[in-house]
Parts: structure tokens; sequence; C-alpha cells
């Protein structure tokens, strides 16, 4: 097979800070190649180089067997390079048509756009990959998925042949993952070359033909990924054994306390009933959309479900109430957190300080009219505890990495002194390190009296992280196993084993 | 990858003097706009830097400052107040159409306040509750003040204002007058609130992302209420101020009231849900704009043209932010 992309000797700097050093990287036609590392390793760097956002400082990058030197974005897509975003640069309130063809229109003579033929060659393209979506919708009524599609087909119009995922899966359900693979290895097929960065596993392993590893802006090792296994490639990223990616379970619970019972999503539905004790992490499995979401948040009070009563261990064995259907605020009271899973929309604040992101947590449920005390130390003391990686409290919160940004809200949740925690995708976006840092803190929280709740796509993270797990399907709880004795074929057997059959999801891939 | 990481791998400004230059960058165009003002003013005319005509400058800004204060405060939590000029009718007419003679005159000294509190629970319960368009319904609430006002009057020029009133602005310590010590006053007061209330800590969240801000447990409708109705309170204040310095009632306050209120609040550093400018950047970008009005008519330019350069600045307040954001 012959070399579509060649670069060597890649250096790069910002200012005085040394961000890649002497990294080399080849992509052969017709095949998918994993680019691994933990965040900060350089990987978004080195492909922001072969997509013509960076010039390398030093080194060279050969494309097709001749030196190229990309001075932006728009060059390299010309020259066939076209990279998926995790987030996504199209314009919402355009149809998919005018995205995919957007700075590169047809025109007729006078040099107007032609739409018709915009849209008709739209449809040729979509035709053999995405016939279903149709050429003339608004890409904001799309799901994600499809949205990511339409990224997908963007990369089409120019006749890429090089195409770059960074991060595709991280917002997307088991069907669209599969049909994104479907996609990718029909990208492969065509001959063309697919550079694949995610942080999952299972992914790479089904998916990628060889894999890259790279670790503190150095190149570490590229190899066939039937050369390495699951540990391997993990300690060869994180560049030491992880001994312990999951904590010890714990070892003994202890009484109730939290109780969630007569939780309906929808009226006649079924109602869901399950309790928390003492020290114990408990996971809600099951397929995409099955309820896991509204359950969790039916419980804080985020969103409000038809029926639901939820009681709290409230100092020695008595059981009292937490009203959670008139919001949220009255479960922070009850000594409830709750940590969403999309981290930048929905629980932090961005553009203000790591400190005001964590001292939140102290100024929830007061009085707008009271004092907001500056407890600087105890949030440092917090930032401290957590490892948050930030040399200044005061640098906008958006600057962090996933992982750090997670332990921002954990902080600011340990602050406010709960019990409980509540926690959509815990490591969503996270990397390999950082993932087991908020295993260990999430067991951490839990060792100490408190209870936590989970939920995750990622059944192999529910199994290594929680006590016990509850299997969701059709909004409902259709099972319950302790996780040591769990696998993700007994998770998905019971979730199916529940559905009468006619759920076109029961489909497994 | 994420881009956040990204961000990380950028390299951090390690030199004090960049920082130094990044910070002057990052300022509001206020003060940009009164540097230079302050660097031509000598050259125009010898009155301009004369300390006495300052201390008219700021007389005059007062009420203007007063509204912009409370714009801010909606802004913050990316929310707007179109109601002003409504205030102001309201106010003027009413102080000085002979209705409250008969009164005490607290009664005079509280109606505009309470006619802007009134306004701004309207406003409150509209765009935090109903959750309302803030542009549509601030702007009827205001129509419906003036159009209460032009049929009460019959399209009549109301009387004059009690004289006693006009010590507020006419009144000075040591040539400051009274309305712009009560103007520093409740900027210092607003400052210290954001600063050390809670309510600023919810204000900012608010402003940075509402949906966060709710998921969180902030209570994201009572807060914009409270701001709507601070700033309605603070617009009362305001027409207060504004009363005392007109001598006779007029029922055309100004439609430009609101426009001149928007346009320092942009300029001041505070666009929808940002709030880099604080509390002095809405400060000093009142005193900027009165100050160019001020040599405008030195130079001879009437309304329209202070019309077409008001317009002006905002369109490069817009520009300026637009390109930042841009950048970001």
């Amino acid at each position: 097979m012959s070399m579509l992309v060649e670069m060597v000797g890649i250096n790069k700097s910002f200012g005085a800070t040394r961000v890649l050093s002497d990294v080399r990287f080849s992509l052969e036609r017709g095949s998918v190649h994993a680019l691994m590392g933990e965040n900060g390793a350089g990987k978004s760097t080195l492909m922001r180089i072969l997509a013509g956002v960076y010039q390398p400082t030093t080194g060279s990058v050969r494309l097709r067997g001749e030196d190229v030197s990309f001075k932006s974005p728009k060059e390299a897509r010309l020259a066939g390079v076209s990279t998926v975003f995790q987030e996504f640069t199209l314009i919402p309130n355009l149809t998919v048509a005018e995205n995919m063809f957007l700075g590169h229109e047809p025109r007729r003579k006078d040099g107007s756009i032609d739409s018709a033929e915009v849209v008709r060659r739209s449809r040729e393209l979509l035709a053999d990959v995405f016939p279903q979506l149709d050429a003339t919708a608004i890409v904001d009524t799309l799901t994600v998925a499809q949205q990511q599609a339409v990224e997908i087909a963007k990369g089409l119009t120019s006749n890429a042949d090089i195409f770059i995922f960074d991060e595709p899966t991280a917002a997307l359900n088991s069907t669209d993952v599969a049909h994104l693979f479907k996609v990718i290895r029909d990208l492969k097929a065509q001959g063309k070359a697919v550079v694949y960065i995610s942080h999952r596993m299972n992914e790479v392993f089904e998916l990628c033909d060889v894999i890259t590893v790279m670790k503190d802006g150095g190149w570490v090792k590229t190899a066939k990924a039937e050369d390495f296994n699951l540990h391997s490639l993990v300690a060869t990223m994180v560049g030491r054994e992880l001994q312990n990616f999951f904590p010890p379970r714990s070892q003994e619970t202890g009484e109730p306390m939290l109780e969630v019972s007569g939780l309906k999503l929808h009226d006649g539905g079924a109602s869901v009933a399950f309790s928390v004790r003492k020290g114990e992490i408990i996971g809600l499995a099951g397929l995409e959309g099955q309820g896991q979401r509204e359950i969790m948040r039916s419980v804080v009070g985020v969103e409000t479900a038809r029926a639901v009563t939820v009681r709290r261990r409230a100092g020695g064995s008595a059981m009292s109430a937490v009203n959670v259907t008139s919001g949220f605020p009255n479960a922070i009271a009850a000594g409830i957190g709750f940590i969403p899973e999309d981290r930048k929309q929905e629980g932090l604040f961005l553009r203000l300080p790591i400190y005001d992101n964590i001292a939140l947590g102290k100024q929830l449920n007061r009085n707008m009219a009271s004092v907001a005390w500056r407890s600087v130390s105890k949030v440092r003391e917090i930032i401290k505890s957590l490892r948050v990686a930030a040399a200044d409290p005061g640098a906008p919160v958006g600057k962090l990495s996933g992982g750090n940004q997670q332990k921002v809200l954990l902080g600011r949740w340990l602050l406010s002194g709960v019990d409980i925690l509540v926690i959509e995708e815990p490591t969503r976006g996270v990397d390999v390190g950082a993932k087991a840092e908020i295993y260990r803190l999430l067991r951490d929280f839990s060792d100490r009296g408190g209870a936590v709740i989970v939920s995750s796509r990622e059944h192999a993270e529910l199994i290594g992280l929680c006590d016990n797990i509850l299997v969701v399907h059709d909004r409902k709880i259709v099972g319950q196993m302790p996780a040591a004795d769990a696998t993700e074929e007994s998770i998905l057997g019971t979730a199916l084993g529940s559905s009468s059959a006619e759920d076109p999801r029961a489909v497994v891939h | 990858m994420t881009t956040s990481e990204t961000k990380h791998e950028t390299p951090p400004r390690a030199l004090n003097a960049r920082r130094a230059v990044s910070w002057v960058l990052g300022l509001p165009p206020a003060y940009y706009v009164l540097a230079i003002l302050i660097a031509v003013a000598p050259l125009v005319s010898a009155t301009l830097i004369n300390p006495n005509y300052w201390f008219v400058i700021l007389k005059q800004s007062a009420p203007l400052g007063i509204a912009v204060l409370a714009q801010s405060l909606v802004m913050r939590v990316r929310s707007i107040d179109l109601s002003v000029s409504g205030v102001f009718a309201f106010a003027i007419y009413f102080a000085s159409s002979g209705f409250l003679k008969n009164y005490p005159p607290y009664v005079t000294v509280l109606m505009p306040i309470v006619v802007g509190l009134a306004v701004g629970l309207v406003n409150g319960v509209l765009v935090a509750y109903v959750r309302a368009s803030a542009v549509i319904s601030t702007l009827s609430v205001s129509a419906i003040l003036i159009g209460v006002v032009q049929y009460m009057s019959a399209g009549r020029a109301p009387g004059s204002t009690p004289s006693w009133l006009r010590v507020l602005t006419n009144g000075n310590i040591h040539g400051l007058s009274y309305s712009v010590i009560v103007w520093l006053g409740v900027t210092v007061l607003v400052s210290l609130a954001f600063r050390y209330l809670i309510v600023g800590r919810y204000f900012r969240a608010v402003g940075d992302n509402p949906r966060a801000a709710e998921t969180t447990g902030i209570p994201l409708a009572r807060t914009i209420f409270v701001s709507h109705t601070l700033a309605g309170f603070l617009t009362g204040i305001a027409a207060l101020v504004q009363v005392s310095a007109l001598a006779v009632g007029t029922i055309k306050p100004g439609f430009d009231t609101f426009m001149n209120a928007l346009a320092a609040t942009i300029l001041g550093g505070v666009t929808f849900g940002v709030d880099r400018g604080g509390v002095a950047g809405p400060f000093v970008a009142v005193v900027a704009f009165s100050f160019l009005f001020a040599m405008l008519t030195v130079f001879g330019i009437q309304e329209p043209g202070k019309l077409i350069v008001q317009g002006g600045i905002i369109a490069l307040a817009a520009i300026i932010y637009g390109a930042r954001t841009g950048r970001v």
C-alpha cells in the first residue's frame, strides 16, 4: 500500500512552550489509523498541522509523496484533507446541502449561487453514504448523529481522501456509532485514509488497523492494532502500568441513604423504585435513551416526573421526605448534588474562574442579599486534594481539560457538603489517566459515608466502578445485579430479555 | 481529544509586559474614547479642560449615569430594559403637572421611585416568569406609559417642576452637585453588592451560562426577576434626578434616553452576559458620552449631528465586540 501522508520530524512550539517534538506519523491508503494518547499528548496539535490550522515550527509534511505546507485549513481541504471535529462547524439555520457546499458553492455564469445545483449535487453525494439524510433539511432540526453525518459529507464535497475524526462518538448513541463505523469502513474500502482519535478503547480495537501512541508531545509507538491489547495500550499511553484502574469496591455498605419510590416518568408508566446505601455506588445501565437520564434527573428534581417520592436518611435511622417536585434547590438543601453529562453546557460557567465555579457550592440556597464569604483557603484545599491541574484558581474553567473540569464540578459539591451524589456519564471526554482519578474520587466520596448514583453509556465503566447495577429498559428497572458478577453481555441480555420484541433498538449491531 | 485541551497547549503569557498590553487591549472601549477626548480637548477649547466645566458635565450626566447602571444590571443577566423612556416621561409629567401639589413633598420625591419600582416588577414578572421577550415586553411597558402621559396631557406641555426639588441638581458640595453624589453613591453601593453579596455571584453565573445556572440549582427566574426589579428601582432614582434637573416639564422626554443608556452600557464593557467593564466601565462610558456631546456642541453640531455620531459609536462598540468574540 502507498503512503498517503508522511509527517517527519514535526516540531511545534507556541512561544516558549514546545508542544510537539520530533513526531512522526504516516498514513496509508485504505486504512484506519488510531491516534492515541492522554489529553495534552499532542494528538490534536498534530492533526491541526495536517489540517492546515497550524504550521509546524520544523519538520516536513508529505502528501502523496510531495512536500506540502498548508497556510490555511482551506488549502488543506482543497488538497483533500477533511476534518470532522467533535464540536461541529455547521451553520444551524442553513440546510444540509447549503452547509455541505458552504464557501465553495457552484456558481451560475453571472456569479450568483446555483441553489438547484447545490441540492442536486448534495443529493448525489449523500445517496452513497447517508441515503436517509434529506439534503433540504435544516441542520438545526437534525439529531447530533445526523449533524455529524453532514460534517462528514462536507468532506465528500471536496473529494477528500484523508478524513480526520476527532472523538466523533462522544455524543452518539450505540445505533449511531454503528452507522458511523459503517461509513468509516466504506471510506476505507474506497481507498481513503482515516485518522481516528478516541478515548474509547473498544472502538479503537474494533475499527482501527494501525495505532500510533503519543505522550507528552512525543511519538511513542506505532504498531498494528492486533499487536496491542487493552492492557498494553493503556500502559503505553500513560507510560506506566495502571495497577488499579478501578478502585476496590466497598467492603460493606451501611443502611439505606436514599430511597426512591413511585417514580413515574409518564402517565400510566411502570413505577420505578430503588435505594442506595451508605458507602455504595450504584449504576444505571441499559441501552441508550431508555430513561436512565430522566430517572436520574427526576430524583434530584432537575426534571419533573409525573410522580416521585424521594426519602433520605436524616440523622439517626429516620428517613425524611425530600420534595424534589418543586425543584433541584430542595434536593441540594437535603444534601443531594447533581453533575450533568454535558459539563460545558449545563454544569460549568466556562468564562468564570475555577475559584468561582467551585465556590458556588457554598452559595446555593442562600438569600440573595446575604454576604458571599470568600472561602479562598477551603477552595484551594479542594483544588489541591482533587489534584486539579491548574496553577491559578483565577483562570477560566473553560481552559481546563475534560478531566479537570469534571474535578471542578466534584469540588463544587464537596465544598457544599452533600453526601449523596447523582452523576451522569462521569468520564465523558475524559482521558484514560484522569478517568482512573475520577473513579478513585467517587469511591473516596462513598467510602467517607456518601452514596453515589451514576449512569454511563460505557458498561465496562459501570461494571468496574459500581457496587450494584440497575438495568433500565423502557423507562423501568428490569434487573439488578452486583457489579462484580455483571458482564456487558449480562447487562444487555437483561435489558433485551425484558423487552417485548417490537423494540427496534433491540437488534444489537 | 477536546478543544479545551488545545487551549491548554497554548503558551502561558509569561511576560508581564505582554500581560499588561493584553489587559489594556481588553479594556472596554469607553476608556479609549474618554482618553482620546481628553487628549483632544485642549486643542478644541480651553473651556473643556476647566474643572468647573467638568462638574457641569458630571451634573448633566447624572440621570443618564444612574439609568445606565440600571441597564447594566439587566444586561448582566442577558436581559434588556427598554422602559427607561417611559419611566422618565411618566415621572416628569406627574412631577410637573401639579397633581401632587396638595400632597407633602416626600410624595413628589417618592413618586418616580415608586413608578420605577412598579415598572421593574412588571418587567421582572413578564421576562422571568412569563418568559416573554425582554425587548418586546419592556418596550411595550414603555409605550403604555408614554401613551398614558400623552393622553392625560392632551399634547400640552405641563407646568414647571417644583422649585424646591431642583436643589438636588443645583445644590452642591464644593462644586459637586448632589445629583452627582447620588450617582456616585448608587454606583458604589451596586459595586459593593456585586463584590460581596450572593446576588453578585448569581448574576455572574446566570450571565455566563443561564442553563448551567439552572442545573446547578441557582434560581434562574428569581435572579432575572430581581435584576429587573433592582433596575426599575434605579431607573426611578434616575427619573427623580432627571426631574430635578428640569425647570419646565415636558411631554417629550427624549426618545433617545434608552438609546443613550444602551450605547453607554455597551461602550462601558457590559454586553449581554459579559461584565468585563464591571461597574466602573459604564460610569466611564457615561462621562465619555457627555463629554463628547459637550465637544460637539462646541463645534456647533446640532441634535441631528449628535444623533448620527451617537449611532456611529453604538455601531463601533458592536463592531469592536464582534471582532473580539470572533477571535476567541
